[in-house]
C-alpha cells in the first residue's frame, strides 16, 4: 500500500514525502551544527576555516543545500501554482526558480570545492 | 433552491477585517517565511563565501554584520527561520497524526509562537 502510493500513478505522493524528508534532514543538520558550534566555539577566520573544512562537513553541508533546495523548489512552485493565475506568466517564474536554485547549488559547489 | 444558496453565499474578502484563527495564523506565516528564506538564499550563500574564501573577506563581512541595521535584518530573518523550523515541526508532528484535535492544534500553535519568541530573543542578545 505504502509502495504503491510512491509509484507513478501517484506522482504528489512522492513531492509530498520529499518535502518531508528534506526537511528532517534540514533539521538534523542545523541540531547538530548548532550543537557542535556551541562546543567548539570556532575563533576567527582560520578557526572557522578548519571547523568547516574537513570532507565529512562538506558532504553534511552540501547534502542539507541540495535538500534546501528541492524543499525549496516544492514551497516555491506551490505557492506560484496559489497565487498566480496567469500560465504563462507562471511558467516564466518557474523556470527563473529553477535557475536560480540550479545557480545556488553550482555556487554552493564551489565554495565547498575550494576550502 | 440549493444552487441558489450556494450562490448568494456572502462572502468576505477583506483582509482588513478577517480575523483569522490562531492555527491559520501559524500556518500562514510558515508559508510567507518560507517565500523570505528562498529570496533571502543569495545573501546567505554570499555572506559564507565571504566567511571562508579570505581573512580579509571575512573581517569584512564581520564588519559588515556590525552595523545596527544589518543586526535588525538579521533578527528579521532569525525570526523568518525560527517560525519555519517550529512550525514545520509542528507540520511534521501533525502528518503522523500527533495533536490534531481542534483544542490541540490550537495549543500546539501557541507552543510554536512562545518558542519562536524565546529562540528570536535568545538569538538577539547572542548578537547584540
Amino acid at each position: 500500500m505504502l509502495i504503491e502510493l510512491l509509484t507513478d500513478k501517484y506522482p504528489g505522493m512522492r513531492f509530498w514525502l520529499t518535502q518531508r524528508l528534506t526537511a528532517l534532514v534540514m533539521a538534523a543538520y542545523f541540531v547538530l551544527m548548532l550543537l557542535i558550534l556551541v562546543i567548539v566555539r570556532p575563533e576567527g577566520f582560520e578557526g572557522w576555516r578548519n571547523f568547516i573544512s574537513p570532507i565529512w562537513l562538506r558532504i553534511a553541508t552540501f547534502l542539507f543545500f541540495t535538500s534546501l533546495c528541492m524543499h525549496a523548489w516544492l514551497g516555491v512552485r506551490d505557492v506560484l501554482r496559489d497565487y498566480i493565475f496567469n500560465v504563462t506568466l507562471r511558467q516564466y517564474l518557474q523556470i527563473v526558480v529553477d535557475i536560480l536554485l540550479v545557480i545556488y547549488i553550482v555556487w554552493l559547489s564551489v565554495i565547498l570545492w575550494n576550502l | 433552491m440549493k444552487k441558489i444558496q450556494a450562490k448568494n453565499r456572502p462572502k468576505n474578502l477583506n483582509l482588513l477585517t478577517i480575523r483569522l484563527p490562531i492555527n491559520a495564523v501559524v500556518s500562514i506565516l510558515h508559508r510567507a517565511s518560507g517565500v523570505f528564506l528562498f529570496l533571502a538564499l543569495p545573501l546567505f550563500l554570499l555572506a559564507f563565501q565571504a566567511s571562508v574564501h579570505s581573512a580579509k573577506s571575512y573581517a569584512e563581512l564581520a564588519d559588515l554584520l556590525d552595523g545596527w541595521f544589518i543586526k535588525l535584518v538579521l533578527i528579521g530573518l532569525s525570526w523568518a527561520f525560527f517560525h519555519h523550523f517550529f512550525a514545520g515541526i509542528r507540520h511534521l508532528l501533525q502528518d503522523v497524526h500527533w495533536m490534531t484535535s481542534l483544542q490541540k492544534a490550537r495549543f500546539s500553535s501557541r507552543v510554536v509562537l512562545w518558542l519562536v519568541g524565546f529562540s528570536v530573543l535568545t538569538f538577539a542578545v547572542c548578537i547584540w
